[in-house]
């Protein structure tokens, strides 16, 4: 099963979570004119030369493959806004700024695959490797006040950095759980009802022809 | 020592390759068997012997009272190793119905398993199929996520006109061109294309 | 749609089946214990999936521009993939916890039929192997797969069944902690 998920490992494959982030949004200037598109993950378009609009990032990229667009980097991803990101960053022990949920992976899509549409592409690609080893060596030191006691911990955490933890903090709790009375658990079992499940709250959009 | 023989079966799952099988230990398997039967035995013959004399196992725990005591924990812990033992082993056969077909087992795979496994691996691959028969849906493709179908290459050598899944091509030399990457890979690999990434 | 505010639109946008269909994926790939089964988004899912693919067929058969065809087929393609791995990520979760799901009614009772019929029928494969494999050749009274031995008073699957056990409850306290992070 290579490729997926490791049910007892991180819950997400570097590749799932490139996926998640490829259905952010993002805004393009197309070169050239495409009809509407009516899409199972939404309506885009029309596409006309020079008019800005927003797609999924995965629509975007493979629009810049072929020549037809170029991509506009969110607001976030400029050496201004990064270098303001880091120094908080820096002078803050615990708290995290905020970035999007998915940076890590909308940046590196774009290194990939837009590097001539993202300014100073140079300097905001280490401002955002910088910015990860900080929060990183954050987080670990956070984990280390992790205890039996942790009910919750309110951080800006990114995707990948969730996914990073999930399998240490879960694993964490299990030992916690071996070493102490079994109260906790109980509380977990009267919790599994009250767990909200995804709502479905029926089709939204008509079924088109 | 009872039970010795059972948690190396243990230790030697544990120490093979995640996802990967070693050779069914039908030796020390049958070893452990033996044990249990030489507990059971023994076991037996303490508990009628305490019978024979009367004595109440509530009120007066004698040497006999411990003697069963052990041969019945011995037997119960070789019962969990080899469950376990088992059980660890099928969760990876499990697994690997999602990969192989039954029919298409090689046989270096095969031979790693016992006869009630390789009847196992049979009947959960086809219960397997029959639910995503009955779903109308082939869940065995698609494993990781979709990326675009197309690439860009650069035609490093003169190909010529070739016919491709979606299109009739001239790939000429020098040539940038955005083709299927299932089309592209035979060429990539013999040095003819390359890709280009931006 | 022009004339909606720009909440109108985000709210359209964020209630799309497939919107809906990802959120399922990620809460089934994120818990430990198995979710309710999403019958009625799953069956729209398809039916969108199926009409989408006649959509191309079509623009095929009216020689539509290549590039559109491309983008349509991998919106599909990634539709596929989350309904697929939404399906798989269930049937992978059922092959772990067989017994204690079977065990358990509300947790039997978030199976589809078909999911149903799977389980019952693993269970009852595995149980053969296991008494094939163990069980058989084990004295009389220790042959229960359930119990260690006719004298134990509680059931007890074996080291294999107590451990997945733990870990389900612990993660499903665990979930709760990390589902605020996300």
């Amino acid at each position: 099963m290579s490729g997926q998920s490791d049910p007892r490992g991180s819950a997400f494959s570097a590749a799932e979570l490139e996926f998640l982030a490829e259905d952010e949004m993002i805004e393009i200037v197309p070169n050239l004119r495409i009809k509407p598109l009516s899409l199972i993950c939404g309506d885009f378009g029309p596409f006309q030369p020079q008019i800005p609009t927003q797609v999924p990032i995965w629509l975007a990229v493979a629009l810049k493959k072929r020549g037809k667009c170029t991509i506009r980097p969110p607001d976030w991803m400029s050496v201004e806004k990064l270098t303001q990101v880091l120094e908080a960053e820096r002078d803050s022990a615990s708290s995290f700024e905020a970035l999007p949920f998915h940076y890590v992976e909308i940046s590196r899509l774009l290194f990939d695959h837009a590097r001539d549409d993202v300014p100073e592409v140079y300097m905001v690609r280490s401002l955002i490797e910088d910015i990860k080893d900080v929060r990183f060596h954050k987080i670990g030191t956070g984990l280390e006040k992790l205890s039996s006691r942790t009910y919750a911990m309110k951080l800006n955490l990114s995707a990948m950095e969730v996914n990073v933890i999930r399998p240490f903090v879960t694993g964490s709790l299990e030992t916690f759980y071996e070493l102490t009375a079994p109260e906790i658990i109980q509380e977990s079992q009267r919790e599994e009802y009250r767990r909200p499940q995804t709502a479905d709250r029926g089709p939204r959009r008509e079924l088109r022809r | 020592m009872y039970g010795r023989k059972a948690s190396q079966l243990l230790k030697e799952f544990v120490s093979g390759e995640p996802g990967q099988l070693t050779g069914f230990n039908n030796d020390v398997f049958a070893q452990v068997i033996e044990e249990c039967d030489g507990n059971i035995l023994h076991l037996q013959a303490l508990l009628r012997k305490m019978q024979e004399e009367g004595s109440n196992n509530q009120t007066n725990k004698n040497a006999d009272h411990f003697g069963a005591l052990v041969h019945h924990l011995s037997l119960v812990r070789n019962k969990r190793c080899l469950m376990a033992y088992v059980y660890n082993r099928a969760e990876v056969i499990q697994n690997l119905g999602w990969t192989i077909k039954h029919a298409d087992l090689p046989a270096a795979v095969k031979e790693k398993l016992s006869i009630s496994e390789n009847e196992y691996f049979g009947k959960h691959s086809s219960n397997l199929q029959s639910y995503m028969l009955d779903l109308n849906l082939d869940l065995a493709v698609d494993m990781v996520p979709p990326k675009d179908p197309y690439i860009k290459v650069r035609v490093l050598e003169e190909i010529g006109e070739v016919l491709l899944s979606d299109q009739i091509a001239n790939l000429a030399m020098h040539s940038i061109l955005f083709l299927k990457r299932i089309d592209a890979e035979s060429f990539i690999s013999q040095g003819k294309m390359e890709e280009l990434t931006s | 749609m022009e004339s909606e505010g720009t909440d109108d639109y985000e709210t359209l946008i964020s209630t799309t089946d497939a919107d809906l269909l990802k959120r399922s994926w990620r809460n089934e790939k994120a818990a430990p214990e198995i979710l309710q089964f999403q019958s009625s988004l799953v069956q729209r899912s398809r039916e969108q999936i199926q009409l989408m693919e006649e959509t191309v067929e079509e623009l095929i058969a009216n020689d539509e521009d290549p590039l559109t065809v491309s983008l349509y087929q991998m919106d599909i393609d990634r539709t596929l993939f989350l309904l697929r791995s939404y399906l798989r990520t269930r049937l992978q979760k059922i092959e772990k916890f067989m017994f204690h799901i079977q065990k358990a009614e509300d947790l039997w009772a978030r199976l589809s039929r078909q999911e149903q019929k799977f389980a019952k029928q693993s269970i009852e494969d595995l149980k053969t192997h296991l008494e094939q494999s163990v069980l058989s050749k084990l004295p009389d009274r220790y042959q229960s797969h359930l119990k260690q031995s006719v004298i134990s008073e509680e059931a007890d699957m074996g080291i294999f069944f107590y451990l997945n056990c733990t870990y389900i409850q612990i993660c499903m306290f665990a979930n709760n902690l990390i589902s605020m992070f996300s």
